[in-house]
């Protein structure tokens, strides 16, 4: 994976203009490096006992940002001492008891990290009035420095660690995903575009070691694509995809185009985490099922060719026909999987709605009609409209290879929202 | 270019179009939920209703773990599709006989159950129906079939592909088209253990009926939870059912 490094943006191409990086939240170490933070790029979150950290990359948390934390922490102490408390009681139920194992075991992580951090802090209180205490011992003071410096060094790891274990996760992250791509305004040269753009993403995945798989493509008049989808799966697959979902606009000459104007058309992308019949409770007697038959008796009376599967789901009237399997088995888990994954994301949109919170309307309301990126070929650029990135480099964006400009910066941004509504949550 | 040429293509072009040849058989090979199975003349080629017998199986050992630790027959096994099927949703100890009268069928299963590398697990033996099962009596526990059901009379009525290609022994059920289900029936009795599964196919809703009514009053105290399935298409096509 390709990583935005400190300092050497200038000379890779793109330009920067990331408002949200001067946010007041976060004041970085070093001023003079916005970008030396790769530590919060990492995806997934490791989990808080980790130390994959450099301390040379820490961020410094803001006053403000360590006194919210401080209270969440000390709140996380204090109903883990209370479960614990609890727990030794022996009148409590053993539903009562396992509630609260339960609660405790996801508590653990961050507990273990917090005694951690106590215990530097407190070293940090005794080297300070060891400090005060013999002010005219020079060696003793120095040395007390040089471990003071070691020993807050460590605390602002912890914190950083803390911070990021606390921060809500998307548990839709590491997940598969259904990849759609629909030609949109433009006609055929909206169509040849939606293939480009689907051929990007399947080059995209072989350079992240995904697994691409073609579901169903319906091809338009000029051999471009109307409309394809394909399940890609891997490692943080949905994670690193989901801010693709969007209107994707293209500025170019098309192939048809007799006089060398520039047209301006689009495509739309939905990404889908992939889910389980389990995540969506999918029920047989909701599911009515067709295949291709000529009528008749059907079973030994016929042969057929024909294996293609429509899948109806009753209660929301979504259908999902495929085909381009051999066998009536293949297409209908096919067509289940995608089903699954529309169903999801309907129960996932849904529940987006109701929470609505300030962090989604800032990184894209994840709405299909919104305008995520442009295309422009004249000048040889791709731009980010979220981000207000530009990367000078079309073509490598085209090959798959340098969309990870895009994503790690919209997963940078993600973060820093969710750092900035750190507070303001509950 | 081309792995044969043109005058062959055209021949198979004819053989397809004039003489209606399957197009399974032109390739020799059929594909069939994640399988690709060989077929030649001789062998029934396996259909896509067939498929949800494996459901129906994988259905009824997720519900009792012992099912998938047996010994399970496919009588009438054709191309081998049902067993190899099935015999991926078996554990370690569960294994499959897979029965034909055909030397043809018997042929052609053993060696699709070869490229499996499932030899293993199934096992292929010439015979009539329970005939070459004499030695588990009582020991199964699970039968599966797709025998002949179509009546007689029907048989010069089928789609050419069908009446005119493949193999009428793995077509004809008699008169009725209920000779061999009610053999499978009794049989299953004897042969099934307490607890043990069944799955046939049949015909459509007038045979499924009549099976379970005979099930009920003919064999009565024989099976229990007898079931009627639908395929794809809303027909009544499958009969299951558990050994008292």
């Amino acid at each position: 994976m390709r990583r935005i490094h400190g300092g050497g943006g200038g000379g890779v191409g793109f330009k920067w203009s990331f408002n949200l990086l001067k946010q007041k939240l976060i004041q970085s170490g070093r001023n003079t490096n916005h970008w030396n933070r790769t530590s919060i790029l990492q995806s997934p979150i490791p989990k808080p006992c980790s130390r994959s950290y450099s301390t040379e990359s820490q961020m410094q948390l803001s006053p403000n940002l360590i006194t919210i934390m401080e209270q969440r922490l000390s709140a996380i102490e204090h109903r883990s001492a209370c479960l614990e408390n609890f727990m030794n009681q022996p009148e409590a139920s053993p539903a009562e008891f396992s509630r609260a194992n339960k609660e405790l075991r996801k508590l653990r992580g961050s507990m273990e990290l917090i005694t951690y951090l106590r215990t530097k802090q407190k070293e940090i209180d005794g080297l300070r009035s060891l400090m005060a205490e013999c002010p005219e011992d020079k060696d003793m003071l120095d040395m007390a420095n040089e471990e003071l410096s070691q020993v807050m060094e460590e605390e602002k790891r912890l914190q950083n660690l803390l911070l990021k274990s606390l921060l809500p996760r998307d548990d839709a992250d590491e997940r598969d995903c259904i990849l759609e791509v629909r030609a949109g305004s433009g006609g055929e040269e909206a169509s040849l575009f939606a293939m480009d753009i689907f051929k990007m993403y399947e080059r995209f995945s072989q350079n992240n070691g995904w697994k691409f798989e073609v579901v169903d493509i319906t091809e338009s008049d000029s051999k471009g694509y109307k409309e394809a989808s394909a399940a890609i799966s891997g490692a943080d697959v949905f994670g690193k995809l989901k801010f693709e979902s969007g209107v994707h606009r293209v500025q170019r000459v098309p192939v048809t185009e007799k006089l060398g104007r520039v047209h301006t058309s689009a495509v739309s992308v939905a990404i889908l985490p992939q889910a389980d019949e389990v995540d969506v409770q999918l029920r047989n007697e909701q599911l009515r099922i067709d295949t291709y038959r000529s009528g008749g008796s059907g079973g030994q009376h016929a042969n057929t060719t024909n294996s293609a599967v429509r899948i109806t789901h009753l209660p929301t009237g979504i259908t999902v026909s495929i085909q381009d399997e051999r066998s009536q088995h293949m297409n209908k888990s096919k067509a289940l999987k995608v089903l699954c994954a529309k169903l999801y994301e309907l129960e996932r949109s849904r529940l987006h709605t109701s929470r609505s919170r300030l962090r989604s309307e800032q990184i894209g309301s994840g709405d299909r009609s919104e305008r995520i990126r442009t295309y422009n070929f004249p000048q040889g650029r791709v731009t980010d409209h979220r981000v207000g990135i530009t990367h000078h480099a079309i073509n490598d964006v085209m090959q798959g290879e340098s969309l990870d400009v895009f994503i790690d910066a919209l997963l940078l941004q993600q973060e820093m929202d969710a750092i900035a509504s750190f507070g303001s949550i509950e | 270019m081309l792995r044969i040429s043109l005058d062959d293509l055209y021949q198979l072009w004819k053989q397809r179009i004039e003489d209606r040849r399957p197009f399974q058989y032109i390739v020799g090979c059929e594909h069939w939920r994640d399988l690709v199975l060989s077929v030649q003349e001789g062998v029934l080629i396996p259909r896509p209703e067939t498929e949800l017998i494996v459901d129906l199986v994988s259905d009824a050992v997720s519900n009792n773990e012992e099912l998938g630790q047996g010994l399970w027959a496919d009588l009438g096994t054709g191309s081998g599709a049902v067993a190899i099927g099935i015999s991926k949703i078996l554990r370690i100890h569960g294994g499959v006989i897979a029965t034909d009268l055909s030397p043809h069928a018997v042929s052609v299963a053993m060696f699709n159950v070869q490229r499996y590398g499932l030899q293993h697990v199934i096992e292929v033996r010439r015979g009539s129906w329970f005939e070459p099962l004499k030695d588990v009596e009582g020991q199964l526990v699970g039968i599966v079939s797709n025998p002949p059901y179509i009546p007689s009379d029907n048989i010069s009525g089928l789609q050419a592909e069908v009446g005119r290609h493949e193999p009428r022994l793995a077509l004809d059920g008699g008169a009725s088209g209920m000779d061999y289900l009610l053999h499978l029936c009794n049989g299953a009795a004897a042969m099934l253990k307490p607890g043990g599964f069944f799955a046939f196919e049949t015909n459509g809703e007038k045979q499924c009926k009549f099976l379970v009514d005979y099930m009920q009053n003919q064999i009565a105290g024989s099976f229990c939870n007898l079931n009627i399935l639908s395929d794809f298409a809303g027909i009544q096509r499958f009969v299951t059912g558990f050994r008292q």
